[in-house]
Parts: C-alpha cells; structure tokens; sequence
C-alpha cells in the first residue's frame, strides 16, 4: 500500500497530499514528519536524486523536483525500491506536464493535470499506470491503448 | 516590493482564514482539502504568482522557521497583520479560531486594492482569491451554459483545476457535475468531471453518515446554490450514472467506460448492493472476452491453452507499446480488459468464490501489462489463503511454455513482483505435498526470477526464498531456517526454453547462493540509497534465516562447504542422462578455475565486508539498516569488535534520530529471541547504547533487553551477562555542574544535560536491576545457603569476608563491590537506590555475603569511611547529613532488619544449646515463639524486597526443623494455595516467547532446573504484567512481529519526556491508592526504587517511568520501616503470609492467574516491584481461599500485637480461620493504621 504522497514546497507547504489508509489522527504526525525529514535532508540534492528513510515497517522514499519536494511512503510490497519505481513515474509525469523541472510557480499553474496524473498512477492506494504515453492519454479522457 | 510583500501578506492572510475553519478535523479527504486549501489559496487566486515562503498551516508551521520570520517582516509593512503573525506563532487553535473572523475581513479589506493592480481581468471571480463558494458557483453556472465553447475553456483551465486545490467538493456540487457528465463533449472536461465524482464518492467512506463534511465550506458557506443537498441524495445518483455508463457497449463510449468504472470503485466497500453491481459489471466485462482464455483449463484442452498461450504475447506487445497498428477491436478488448481487472482489484478478496479466481487467473494472459499484474497480484493474495485451488487453475500457465513463464519478460516490475510472490506461495505450500511437479515449476519460475534485471523483483525473489513472508511463529521458523538451506543448497537451472535468448554464461546451472550474493554485493556498489538500503535488509533478512536455521539445529549447515559441490552434484546427475553435454564441460572447465574454492562462508564474508563499506553511506538511514544486517549476521562465535566500533562510531553521529537508535535496540531483542546464546555479546552492544546516546534510547526498551538477556544466558553466561549490564555502573554519572569533565570520562557522551540526566537515569535503572537480579545471576540464595549461620558471626574482620566472599561467589562479590562503590560514588539519587539495592542482596544471600554488606552499611551509617572514601561528594553542593553519604535515614531500618535477623539468630543458638544441654524436648509455647519470631521477621524481610516466604528462614537454616516441627503440629500450610504444580507449568507454557524463544523449552525438559524455572516463572510474572500494559514490551513485541505503521514522533523534545510524562500520572495514582490503604505508611526506604523512600515523589517518578525487570516480583514496599510504624504494615504482611499463595520456587505470577486485576492498576513501575503484589495480594487469596465478607458486630479492643481492634459495624474481609479467631481485613486502615489482624470469631457477622 502506498500510504501516502506528498508534494511540498521548499519551505515545508504542503501541496498535494493523497493519504491511503492513514488513521486522520496519525496524518497530521506523517506530514510534519515528512516535511521535517525534506527540510533536514534535501538541501542541495540534485533533482530526482532518491533519499531513503524509514520508520518500523514503513518505507519513505522522497526527492527534490525543481522547487517541489515529493515524499512517498509505503507500507509491504511498496518497499522502498517499489517506491523509488513510483516516485520515478511521478517525476516523470510532472515534468512532462510542466516541461522540465517546475518552479513552484509552474506547478501551481499546472496543478489541475498534475492532480488528474496523480489520479491515474497512484490509485487507491495502489501504483496503477506506470507508461507515461498512457497517462498522458489517460487524464485527457483517451483510452490507455489507442488504435 | 511594497506590492509583492503585501501580495504575500495577502497570500498568508488567506491561508491563514482556511487554517482557521472552525471545526476538527475528522474526515481524512477533507483534511487534505484542508490543508491542501490553506496552503494553496495562491493558485486559487487567479494568478498564480511564485507563492510567499510561508508557512501558515499547522502541519509545517511548526519544522520551518523562515515563515514566521517571512511574516514578520511583512508585518513590517502591513502593521495590520501583527494579529495574525502573532496568532500563527503561537499556533494554538483556539486563539486563531478567535480572531479568525476579523482576520478574515481584514484580509478581505486588504486583497480588493492589493490584488486589482496586478491582475488582468478575466473574469469576475478573479478579482480576489477565488474562495470555494466561488467556484461552485461557476460551476453550476458554466454547467447551465455549456453550450459555449468559453464555459468548456473556462471550467477546464480554471475552474476545475483550482477547485482541485480543496481535494475534495460537496454533493451540492454533483447535481451540475452529473449534468456536464451528460451533456458536454469535451474529454478534458469529463476527465475532471469524472475526477470529482470519484472524490464525492470516495468521501462517503471516510465520514460515514454524509451531512456537511467540511469546514471549508461550512466556514465559507455563504453559498446558496448547494442548500439542502446532501450525499445520500447524490450519491444514489451519482452511482446510477455511472453504472450505465460502465455499461455501455458503445465503442466510441469505451473510454469513459473506463473512467466511469474507476470512479466506481472509489465507493466505499461497505455498500454491498453497490459492491454487487460491481462484481456484476466486472465479471460481466470479463466474462465477453473469456472466448479469449482457455478457462477452465482442462487437459483436453491443451493444445487450444497453447495456442492461445503462444498468440498472446505479440497482442501484448501492442498493448505496451503500440498506439497504431493492431486491429481495433482487440485493442477496445485490451483496455475493457484492463479496466476490469483493474476494477477487480479495487475490490474486497472473496477466496472461496471459484468464478473470482477465475476471472482473475484470466487476467494472467491479457495484453494488457497493467491488467497482467492486477491479475497476478490477486492470485498472489489469493494463493496466500488457498494455494491448491490457485495452483490447480494456474497449473498449465506454470508449465515452461505456459503465460506465467512470459511474464519473467513483461515490462512491469511489480507484476514480476506479484509472480515472485504467487510462485513463493504455491511452491512452498504443504497442500501441494503430492503434486511435487506443480510446485517444482513453480519454484523454478521463482528461481529464474533471480535473474531478474530490476533489483525490485530479484528482492522479492531472494525474500521469498528467505521464507520471509511467512509469519506464523513456528511456521517463521521453520519457514525460514528451510529458506536459508534452500538459499545456500539450491541450483538455479535455467529451462532450455528460455535458455536460448538468455546469453550463454547463464545457461550453466548456478548455486543460487553465488546468485544472490553477486547480485547484492553490485546492489552495495550503487549510488542509490533505496537500493541501498533495500540491498541491507535484504541482507538483514538472510541473517534471520541464518539465524533461525542455526537455531532450529538444522543439520548440513555446515558453512565450509564448497558451493560448486552441490551444482557438481547436479552435473554428475545430468551428465547420466546426457541431456547437456555442453554444459557440463563448461562446468567442469570453469570448476577448474579460481572460484572452484568458494565457500558459503568465504562468499558470506566478501558480502560482508561489501556490507560494512556501506557504512560509508550519507543516509543514516542506509547505515541504519546496515547496522541492523550487521547485528543479524553477526554468529555467536565471530569476533565482536568490528561490529562494536562500527556500532560506537556510528552513535556518536548526531544525526542518528532517537527512533532509528530505538530500532536498532529492538534489533537486539529480536535478535536475541533469535539467537539466545547471543545474550552477553547483545549486552555489551546494548550497553554502547547506554553510554553513547542514553537521551535517546528507551529505557524501558534497554531495561527489558537486559532482563530477558540476563535470563536467556542461562547459568553459564548469567555471570557475564550481569557484568554486561553493570558495566554502566562503572561509567561515572554526571554530575550537576561538572559536565565539562564528562568528556573526558571514557567513552560517556552525555553531551547535553538532558542526555546527562538521561545516563543518570540509567544507571539509577542498572543500580537498581543489579539489586534486584544479582542474587539470580550469581544463584545465591540465603535459603539455599549451604554456610551455617555461626559461621557468619566467626568472619567479623572485613577483609577475611571479602576473601571468602569472592572466593566463594565472584559474580556476587562482583556485583557488591560495584554497589558499594555506587553508595559511595553516585549521585545523591543513585545513592540512595545503591543502598536498597545491597539491602535487597543482603536479604536475599547467605553468609558472608549478608554479613559484608552488614558490615558496610553499619559502617556507612556511622559515618566512619566517609573520610576515606566520599571526599568526592564535599564538591557536588549537598547536605552531606551525618553520614557524609546523606542516607542515615534510609540505613537506619534496614539495619534494623538486619540486626533483628542476627538478634534472633543469636538467640535461637542459644535456645538450641540450652535445649541441647539440659537435653529437654521443645516444649509448644517455646516453638510458638520461635515460630512467631519466624513470621515477624518474614514480614520485616518482606517490607524490604520479595522472598519466598515458605523456604525463607530469617532465624537461619537451623530453625528449619522446628518450625517445621511446629508448622506440622498445628497444620499450618506454609504454601497454602499454590502448591499446585500446574500453575508453574501453566505459566511456562503461556511464556511471551513461546516458540520463538528456545530457552523455556529447554528448561522445560531439564526440569529440574529450580532456579532457571523461577526465572522464567518470576520473569514471565512480570511480562506477562508488561504484555498487558507496558510501553516497552509492546514495543518489543510489535517490532518482532514486524508490525507498525503508526506515524513517527518528530517532536524531538518529546522523544525525552514523553514516557515520564504518562507514568507520572501513573505514579500519582497509585500514591493516591498507596494512601487509602495505609495512610501514612509510604514515606520511608524500601527495597525498590519506586517506593518513595524518603525522596521526593518527583524523584521517584522518575523510577516510575522505567519498567524495572525483575527476576522477583518484590513485595510491597509502600510500608514503613521505621520502628514506631512498623506495626501497622506487619499485620498487613502477616496475613499476606498466611494467605496469599506462599511460593514454593518458582513463585508463580500473580498476573497469570489475576490478569484483569492488573488493568485497575496500570503502572506499568509495578512489574516485578513495589506496590504491584500489593494489589493482587489482595485478590489472590479471594481467588484462591474463597474469600468471606462480614461485618463486625462489637466493638473489639486488641489485646495483642497480632489483634485488630474493631468498631462495630465495621466491613471486614475474613481471610481464615484459626482457633476461633478469624483473621481479617478491613476495607481501609482504623484509627491506629492498622488494616488486618485477629479477631474473635463472635464478634463477627458472616455476610
């Protein structure tokens, strides 16, 4: 399960966040969590290079995009190679949808793609599109193959 | 720059309006609107402009400093905004929720100028921020107008893509977004339409009972288009369309189809009728195209099962890759089929259902690569619970031409996972035991995935031979210790079929061993950190399976063994039936050549050594996890200073969070679970701990690990095993205002003053535990004392005692010494617990030990040593008191009960001679007083710390006879109510560890092991109390069985206080309950350092926020010793004497049999100590005697020290009966404090 995805910015706002199967009582505890674990130990990473952390059972992979930090943990088979997998696909469709790295300027401009993206590779908790061509045809309403 | 700090002023403002919404939030969805609106009410804004650096939402408000800086300097500007600045600094909800309103038209007032001047006007939302109220408001407005293209564009660049910000929208919004759905043409728009309706959905199930679920649009609800629409209006609806939708058959419909079916699934699972449609619509959609699969795959199908088989990956290809080319009807197929099995997988298991595995097992041949691992991932879960059936359908897509053997080849990494798994669960199940074919093919698809080229799925693969996923105790166990045989016996022989496009190098069958360790020492050379670390505990992994195959003693582990022998095995075998010539002379060629000498262990010790380089690593969290593989892969014979100085260095690292520190503690429990034998060598790394970084360890964590592994070293290593732990004690405690010096001091690093007070706390905690379990390390017991009492009194010069005392028992004089030192040479604090602890051992050991400590406890109450010994504490501030040491008060009783012991001791031999030389019988008055002095000084003892009541003899061995004697004439049953022996076999069996924990087997079969038995007896007393209540055993054991998922503390200052916290509270209360009972009877010292002893209950609690493990659960140590009082709390004890179960050894535990008694009394200080037998003393002989109640009907003046005096009326429990006295208990103390006693049988009404 992959329980939670977070985009912040660089100073700790919280952009997005899709929480799955993560009691309310306890989300409040994971944000700060993750927003403290980017503060500490994102500065001056290069783009999409993967960091690594994990607490009791739970995989934390995270990393930098332009101005965008994005945090995802996950519990079982969402180990951290499974996440570094999903942060991957992650990455890849929000450049794509902002053209390169984005500003954060950038990422709020496109924030409804990038939510309708997030739709399509995280669902319910579980990765589900990982082709970039099929997401992009996917949040435009297209079917995942085209003839 | 004016007008961009007000613009950001205004940006803050906003949020900070959003932050402020009134009510909690409960609903998960809607705590991301929330948050995900206040953080983001720039992009609702509509221009969105680089947002301020500023944090206002209480999530991150409090880990970044720079927004309340970036506010106050805005509040330079805007002097206006002080409130809010001030408000968010606080961060307390209340003051915000004050002035939420007029921060409210204050930033209302500040935006219209602010904003007008910048931006372009489009529309006339935009004007300001665009609050929620305002979008759905153009929402059903642009709905009503949709024919123009301008509301299309409109909804989908501006309109939806802000409303997104809130994450989630209101039913009154599904009415017009179920007319867009209808009406509107546009695929962006639908897109986004089918978005919100999953969000209105998905909703339902996390705030059951719909109403108005969000602040937001309760704060901002001056709304009027939504009134009265509620989610179980919307919802029906909502459902209905979107069924038909999934319904239709239309092709150019079939996208929709796809999302309409998505946007089902986000209904919560609790609606089974729409659950049913669901089923309906899926299998319906799955069951058009079963044409395509050959289900049921019965042997007279065979030839079509290949056929199709074999057609099916080019139709894949198309699916991966092609946009153009294949014939459109397949591909509509491919991606219904996709959707489907996508659908399935969203929803609930139903095993058993044979159509729900099938319709599943059909997946594994679909096109579609997404819809293959949806397919694979539920006959994984599926195989979990019924690997037969699964197997059964599955079998002929195992076969090596067969769909599973295309998958080694999809391009999907977590469908290679899912067949990882599924092939695991069907190979390793015992009801396939007859069909080895079936579990061989399986097990060889899980073999080739080792080649896999994602790391990902060559991990599963290694964990899934590791037997990793089996979590069932015993089952783990055996699971594991066969995984690791596979792992180091098996040979990966590649099937002909697939060998053809593989390169030539992996044609020749390769050990699996060689295998994986290749793979994992290239993992370790990766700049990855998730590889990393997924590379550690991969490794971490295998040192379980090592370890449990050690364990469970399978034979052939030998780890010398050279690995080529086992594929040489296989050669030979095959060259019989000469299928592979060529194979075999590679074999023999390359077994020729340098790696022909390889062993497990040689290439376990390359990995190792790669392993260790990892160290190197940035991340701590990678050094962590390769901490962690180090101490699993560590044998119990290996040298232990690599690991302990990777270890040292490490903890030295600020970096290291407490929580990681912490897992790596609970490591060592798991471990040591594991490995039982590694008890000392666990010790001594527990104990860096202790030095390096005692502010961030748990020390309950700690104090348990020391417990179990002090019993768990059995009798060989209780010694060291006790050095181990008391080597704290050697490390001096800081002391107030000397910190400079710490430094210096070896290899302490309590740096700050909070990890200062934390060692202190810790060697307070070592002190007490040496107390405490050092007569069971070094088993003395003064009952089993084989020296004569005379002896004692003939060995006063101190110097001889010493000699024949560590000659005698070094592990004790050991353990003495270091408590003299620690009277002398602790704080004031440490002091203190010093001296109940070397009462406790003097009480519990025979000579000369009890003499010794005799000797130097006199010597310090006196105050004759202070100075040779104490000068050091001239500097530390403190009132030195007469002493010098500051205990006279707390000596003073137990010297007491010391010279009383000796008194009467004294006196008995002077008896037994006179009797002797007059050569007169005892008379029965005589043994009544020696037997009344037997039971006084049993209860005196018992103030102090726990003792075996029925085999202690305070008057020395030597009384034995007689008080047997007399005991036997008056029927008086020293063991009264647990005799029983089952209750000690009950309580082994019901052990915490059971089967993962060897060592109570053992003892179990031994038998006759008394003392290891009452350890275990004593020690699982006091675990199964932890187990019920205490933080850290479920902790340890949450950790063991791998569970926790539970959110991380980042509030580092709690990491420290958050335990004492609690156990305060704790503390408090059973003080209270300590009061009712005996009220004033709990000031002055005692055994344990929970009882306030003359400290300041401020003191004490620190004690209480430990669990002290005790190898004895002491007794009640809440009375007084001080001569005037000890009455009071003698009678208590009497009766506890009489009839509260008098533990033959091993005492049995008291919350075996009164489990539930313990939850009124949750301090989880109580293990093994203090006030914890008080309670269920009081239960116990209930239980076990039956109990009476009465009431007393006269008034009754005690006449002697063992009577009670009564008011009439008073409530009495009647414990027994004896000679036409009753012996009572009163609800609470009389006048004279006392609670129990005799009293005549007449003066009391039998309720």
């Amino acid at each position: 399960m992959i329980l939670a995805v977070l985009f912040a910015n660089s100073v700790g706002n919280v952009l997005i966040e899709r929480f799955n199967g993560v009691p309310a009582e306890e989300r409040l505890t994971w944000r700060s969590f993750l927003v403290k674990l980017g503060a500490e130990n994102l500065k001056g990473v290069k783009n999409e290079e993967l960091l690594v952390a994990c607490h009791k059972s739970v995989y934390i992979v995270y990393t930098m995009l332009g101005d965008v930090s994005i945090f995802l943990v996950g519990k079982d088979e969402y180990d951290e190679l499974a996440l570094a997998e999903a942060i991957f696909i992650i990455t890849g469709a929000v450049k794509d949808i902002c053209g390169k790295p984005p500003t954060e300027r950038v990422f709020l401009d496109k924030y409804g793609r990038i939510c309708l993206c997030l739709d399509e590779i995280v669902w319910n908790g579980l990765l589900e599109n990982t082709d970039k061509d099929r997401i992009k045809r996917l949040i435009r309403l297209k079917p995942p193959s085209e003839f | 720059s004016k007008i961009v700090a007000g613009r950001k002023l205004v940006g803050s403002i906003v949020r900070t309006s959003h932050d402020l919404s009134p009510s909690p939030v409960t609903d998960p969805s809607l705590a991301m609107a929330e948050s995900s609106g206040k953080t983001l009410m720039d992009l609702i804004s509509a221009d969105p402009t680089p947002v301020p650096a500023q944090s206002t939402s209480s999530s991150s408000s409090s880990s970044t400093p720079s927004p309340a800086a970036a506010s106050a300097a805005s509040s330079m500007h805007q002097p206006m905004s002080t409130k809010t600045t001030l408000g968010e600094k606080k961060s307390k909800r209340a003051t915000l929720m004050q002035i939420q309103s007029d921060t409210i038209s204050v930033a209302k007032a500040a935006l219209n100028p602010v904003k007008a001047n910048i931006m372009p006007q489009r529309q006339r939302q935009r004007k300001k921020p665009v609050s929620y109220t305002q979008l759905a408001r153009s929402i059903h407005e642009l709905a009503a107008t949709l024919d123009q293209k301008s509301s299309q564009k409109q909804l989908v660049n501006h309109v939806f893509p802000k409303l997104a910000v809130y994450n989630s929208v209101d039913p009154s919004l599904a009415p017009s977004l179920l007319m867009l759905n209808q009406q509107c043409e546009d695929r962006n728009v639908l897109r986004y339409v089918y978005y919100y309706l999953a969000r209105i959905l998905s909703d339902t199930g996390l705030s059951p009972g719909g109403g108005i679920p969000t602040p937001n649009w309760d704060a901002l609800a001056d709304i009027d288009a939504g009134g009265g629409v509620t989610r179980a209006d919307v919802v029906p609806r909502i459902v209905n369309q979107l069924t038909s939708e999934a319904s239709n058959s239309e092709v150019e419909f079939h996208a929709r189809r796809l999302q309409a079916l998505k946007a089902l699934t986000y209904s919560p699972s609790e609606n089974s009728e729409l659950l049913s449609k669901l089923y309906e619509i899926v299998f319906g959609l799955l069951d058009k195209f079963k044409d395509y699969f050959p289900v049921p795959c019965r042997s007279t199908d065979y030839i079509s099962c290949r056929f199709q088989v074999a057609d099916v990956p080019h139709k894949r290809k198309k699916g991966v890759f092609g946009t153009k080319g294949g014939d459109k009807e397949s591909i509509i197929r491919s991606n219904l089929q996709y959707a489907a099995m996508s659908a399935l997988r969203r929803l609930p298991l139903d095993p058993g259902n044979p159509v729900f595995l099938h319709r599943a097992a059909q997946g594994v041949s679909f096109a579609d690569p997404v819809a293959v691992r949806h397919s694979l991932e539920i006959l994984a879960e599926l195989a979990a619970r019924d690997p037969y059936t699964v197997a059964m359908t599955l079998e002929k897509l195992a076969s090596p031409a067969g769909a599973l053997q295309d998958i080694l080849h999809l391009h999907d990494v977590l469908a290679r996972v899912a067949l990882a798994r599924l092939c695991h669960g069907i190979s390793r199940a015992r009801a396939l035991d007859e069909r080895p074919d079936i579990r061989a093919q399986f097990n060889s698809i899980l073999y080739q995935l080792l080649l896999d080229p994602s790391e990902r799925v060559c991990y599963e693969a290694i964990l899934c031979i590791l037997g990793k996923y089996d979590n069932t105790e015993r089952h783990g166990m055996d699971e594991r210790a066969s995984g690791w045989y596979r792992l180091t016996r098996e040979i990966l022989k590649l099937p002909e079929a697939t060998s053809k496009d593989k390169s030539n190098k992996a044609k020749r069958p390769q050990p699996l061993i060689k295998l994986v360790m290749r793979r994992l020492e290239s993992s370790f050379r990766s700049f990855s950190r998730p590889v990393l670390h997924a590379a550690a505990r991969v490794v971490q992994e295998m040192g379980k399976s090592r370890a449990a195959a050690f364990a469970m003693g399978l034979e052939d582990i030998d780890e010398s063994v050279h690995v080529n022998a086992f594929s040489d095995a296989l050669d030979d075998a095959e060259t019989n039936d000469s299928s592979h010539p060529e194979g075999i002379r590679r074999t023999s060629s390359i077994s020729a050549g340098p790696g022909r000498n390889e062993t497990i262990a040689s290439l376990l010790a390359s990995l190792m050594e790669v392993v260790r380089t990892t160290v190197a690593c940035e991340c701590v969290y990678v050094r962590g996890m390769v901490v962690k593989a180090l101490i699993w892969m560590q044998s119990p014979h290996e040298s232990l200073d690599e690991l302990k100085s990777i270890i040292a260095s490490e903890l030295s690292d600020p970096a290291w969070p407490a929580s990681l520190v912490n897992d790596v503690l609970l490591t060592l429990h798991a471990r040591f679970k594991a490995t039982p034998d590694m008890a000392v060598i666990l010790l001594e790394i527990a104990r860096i701990f202790a030095t390096k970084v005692p502010g961030k360890i748990d020390a309950d964590v700690l104090q348990l690990l020391w417990k179990t592994c002090l019993v768990g070293a059995g009798p060989d290593g209780k010694h060291t095993a006790l050095e181990a732990v008391t080597i704290v004690l050697d490390l001096p405690p800081p002391q107030p205002g000397s910190m400079s010096g710490l430094t210096s001091i070896d290899r302490v690093s309590a740096s700050d003053p909070k990890s200062a007070l934390a060692l202190q706390k810790l060697v307070q905690a070592a002190v007490w535990f040496l107390g405490e379990n050092a007569n069971y390390a070094a088993s003395e017991y003064a009952w089993e004392s084989a020296t004569p009492p005379g002896t004692a009194l003939m060995m006063l010069d101190a110097d001889k005692m010493v000699a024949a005392a560590s000659s005698r028992n070094p592990t004790l004089a050991g353990a003495l010494t270091r408590l003299q030192r620690c009277a002398f040479s602790g704080s004031w604090e440490v002091r203190i617990v010093a001296i109940q602890a070397l009462t406790t051992i003097a009480i519990r050991s025979g000579e000369p030990f009890r003499l010794q400590i005799y000797e130097f406890l006199n010597t310090l109450a006196e105050g004759g040593v202070q100075s040779q010994l104490s000068e050091m504490h001239l500097s530390n501030g403190e009132d030195q008191g007469v002493s010098g040491t500051g205990l006279g008060v707390l000596i003073t009783p137990m010297l007491k009960v010391l010279d009383e012991m000796y008194q009467g001791q004294d006196e008995l031999i002077k008896e037994i001679r006179n009797h002797d030389n007059a050569n007169k019988e005892w008379k029965d008055e005589e043994l009544k007083k020696l037997y009344e002095t037997h039971e006084r000084l049993l209860d005196f003892v018992s103030l102090f710390c726990y003792i075996p009541r029925a085999k202690y003899l305070p008057l020395g061995p030597i009384s034995a006879k007689l008080i047997d004697t007399y005991r036997t004439k008056h029927n008086i049953t020293a063991s009264s109510g647990s005799t029983d022996p089952t209750v000690v076999a009950t309580g082994i069996s019901d052990l915490i560890y059971e089967s993962t924990q060897p060592a109570p087997a053992a003892s179990n079969s031994s038998g006759l092991d008394d003392d290891l038995v009452n350890a275990w007896a004593a020690n699982l007393g006091d675990d199964g109390l932890l187990g019920n209540n205490a933080p850290a055993m479920s902790r340890v054991n949450d950790f063991i069985a791998g569970g926790g998922t539970d959110a991380p503390d980042v509030d580092e200052e709690n990491v420290f206080s958050r335990p004492s916290v609690g156990y305060d509270d704790m503390w408090a209360k059973t003080l209270l309950e300590t009061n009712d009972q005996e009220e004033d009877d709990v000031r002055s010292g005692s055994s344990s350092p929970d009882s306030t002893g003359s400290v300041e209950s401020s003191i004490s609690s620190h004690f209480g926020g430990m669990n002290y493990p005790s190898l004895f659960s002491s007794k009640p140590s809440s009375s007084s010793q001080t001569t005037g009082k000890s009455g009071g709390s003698k009678y208590q004890s009497t009766y506890e004497g009489y009839s509260s179960p008098i533990r033959e050894e091993p005492p049995p535990p008291y919350s075996y049999s009164e489990p539930q008694s313990r939850e009124s009394f949750e301090n989880p200080m109580a293990a093994g100590s203090g006030s914890r037998s008080y309670e269920s003393d009081d239960e116990e002989p209930r239980k076990s005697t039956g109990t009476r109640f009465g009431t007393a009907l006269y008034d009754f003046t005690a006449g002697g020290d063992d009577e009670l005096n009564l008011t009439a009326e008073e409530e009495l429990e009647i414990e027994y009966e004896v000679d036409g006295w009753f012996y009572v208990k009163k609800k609470r103390p009389g006048r004279d404090g006392k609670m129990a006693g005799l009293v005549p049988v007449l003066y009391v009404n039998q309720s």
